[in-house]
């Protein structure tokens, strides 16, 4: 009886003193890595857009975020945007509501103070008074629309797909007409040196350049990637410098066809590779119902 | 019952007479796994040498206090107690050196040799002895990883730390799983066959 008391006791000293020191670990660290996950983010999303430090991003180039909600009320759900208001996209926001096939059911306006809808927090209680009660939400996903000087440029879709061991984070960029024009790997556990090289610029940049039509069939192919083709994807690595010339004569070659598979991580390839066809598919075809309900209600927004 | 080996002895004791790769033939997922290239193994190297030296410190100052028969979940705790910290530190203050690291880290909860070494050595001796014993095994372990990735990044993609060195490749089998297996028993048995060598050149001196 007494060692069940001490080995209870002993075992609960540890486990508390393991989430003291855990917990103040987290306290002290968390500020410093969503700041830096933020700003990787940034750097990401406009890095995909074809901009640097050397280039920089022009001033009229304007970044919208577009919220995506799950509404329930009773036993329908719907979709929910929260869009901003063209003209006063820093003070207030127009939260439209859309049925399952496709139908306008109505939209409130919701008063967010400026930088309040970067804020989750904030921004779910803002929607949740508009809408009232006896309706829930549930907070989907997030998708940037980019433009330049008032023209749609770009859309940059944040996704999850589970790979070969857990979730996979991408940012993917489509141009207006869902062609890609870059993938990033935000955040995975593949194994190293198998399906962690998805990182890689000989496989991430595969993708680059396949048009709409080309990704709703794109497969894996297991053949080994040819030289030139990797030399093309990796323009920074190698010993002799290529022609930008030369690069897209070589990606137009290899536009219409499969993505080659990593070696020895035919999973993670695979997975990557259905993760971006279905975002990329799912985003199009939300956002065309998006543009007609917004169309059809005369609702001004600035993309 | 203290070690009567002197600070450096323990350090060195690490890296050559009980290697955690070659010697004790323990955490042999990663050794596998994960050495196909020199890069990697230095990564996930640090990362042990880290954790290593916390958990053995942790458990050597927390001995006494150690019920027997609970020793193994202890153990793990403290291990993933570390893990986690290192992980969360890392990502804040080192992110360059965290996109490179982060998946390395994660994965030492479950290794073999960290296990092992706060069962057989800091659960019985100071404080200090088992810091040296933690450096000892975490250099040891990367040793033993750079070794399995020179040899299988050379073999299997001619290059050494990314850089172009062969030209070709001669055998992309090397950089695969199952050629980890092959690499850890040849050298296993090359670094047996340097030390026969040593013994006898020494009984016959």
């Amino acid at each position: 009886m007494k060692d069940i008391a001490t080995i209870i006791f002993r075992l609960t000293i540890s486990c508390l003193l393991a989430g003291l020191v855990m917990g103040a670990a987290f306290v002290f660290t968390n500020k410093a890595k969503l700041h830096n996950a933020e700003q990787r983010e940034q750097q990401v999303m406009l890095g995909l857009l074809g901009y640097s430090a050397a280039a920089p991003a022009p001033e009229t180039l304007a970044l919208h975020p577009l919220h995506r909600y799950i509404v329930t009320s009773g036993e329908t759900s719907a979709i929910g945007y929260l869009v901003p208001v063209k003209g006063r996209e820093q003070a207030g926001a127009v939260f439209v509501e859309i049925s399952l096939d496709g139908a306008f059911l109505g939209q409130q306006p919701v008063s967010l103070a400026a930088g309040q809808a970067a804020e989750a927090g904030a921004r779910d209680a803002a929607i949740a008074a508009a809408l009232g009660a006896g309706k829930s939400l549930r907070y989907a996903d997030q998708t940037i629309i980019v433009t330049e000087a008032g023209k749609r440029r770009a859309y940059l879709l944040s996704g999850e797909f589970p790979g070969f061991k857990t979730f996979i984070d991408v940012v993917l960029a489509l141009d207006p007409a869902f062609t890609v024009l870059g993938l990033e790997i935000m955040e995975h556990e593949e194994d190293p040196g198998l399906g962690g090289e998805i990182v890689q610029g000989y496989f991430k940049n595969q993708f680059q350049g396949k048009t709409f039509e080309a990704l709703k069939k794109l497969g894996v192919v297991k053949t080994p990637l040819p030289e030139e083709y990797r030399r093309a994807l990796e323009p920074a690595k190698g010993g002799e410098a290529i022609s930008p010339e030369e690069i897209a004569r070589v990606q137009a070659l290899y536009q219409d066809k499969d993505i080659y598979a990593l070696t020895g991580a035919t999973i993670s390839s695979r997975a990557v590779t259905s993760g971006v066809k279905a975002i990329a598919g799912k985003f199009a075809y939300r956002l065309a119902i998006l543009d007609k309900v917004l169309a059809e209600q005369h609702i001004a927004v600035p993309f | 019952m203290a070690t009567d080996k002197t600070n450096l002895q323990l350090v060195v004791n690490g890296i050559l007479n009980e290697n955690p790769i070659f010697r004790l033939v323990l955490s042999m997922c990663p050794a596998v796994g994960i050495s196909t290239t020199v890069m990697n193994g230095f990564m996930l190297g640090i990362a042990v040498l880290f954790v290593q030296v916390f958990s053995s410190c942790t458990i050597a100052i927390f001995k006494n206090k150690i019920h027997p028969r609970i020793r193994i979940p202890t153990y793990t705790l403290t291990i993933a107690t570390w893990v986690t910290v290192i992980d969360m530190v890392l990502a804040a203050y080192l992110p360059e050196a965290y996109a490179r690291m982060g998946i390395f880290v994660k994965l030492i909860v479950a290794f073999a040799i960290i296990t092992m070494r706060l069962e057989m050595f800091a659960c019985k001796e100071s404080v200090t002895a088992s810091f040296w014993d933690g450096i000892g095994m975490g250099l040891g372990f990367m040793f033993g990883m750079m070794a399995l990735g020179f040899v299988r990044e050379l073999l299997g993609l001619g290059t050494i730390l990314g850089y172009d060195v062969l030209g070709f490749k001669p055998l992309l089998f090397f950089v695969l799983p199952f050629a980890g297996f092959f690499c850890v028993g040849l050298m296993m048995g090359f670094f047996n066959w340097i030390e026969l060598r040593y013994k006898r050149a020494k009984q016959g001196a």
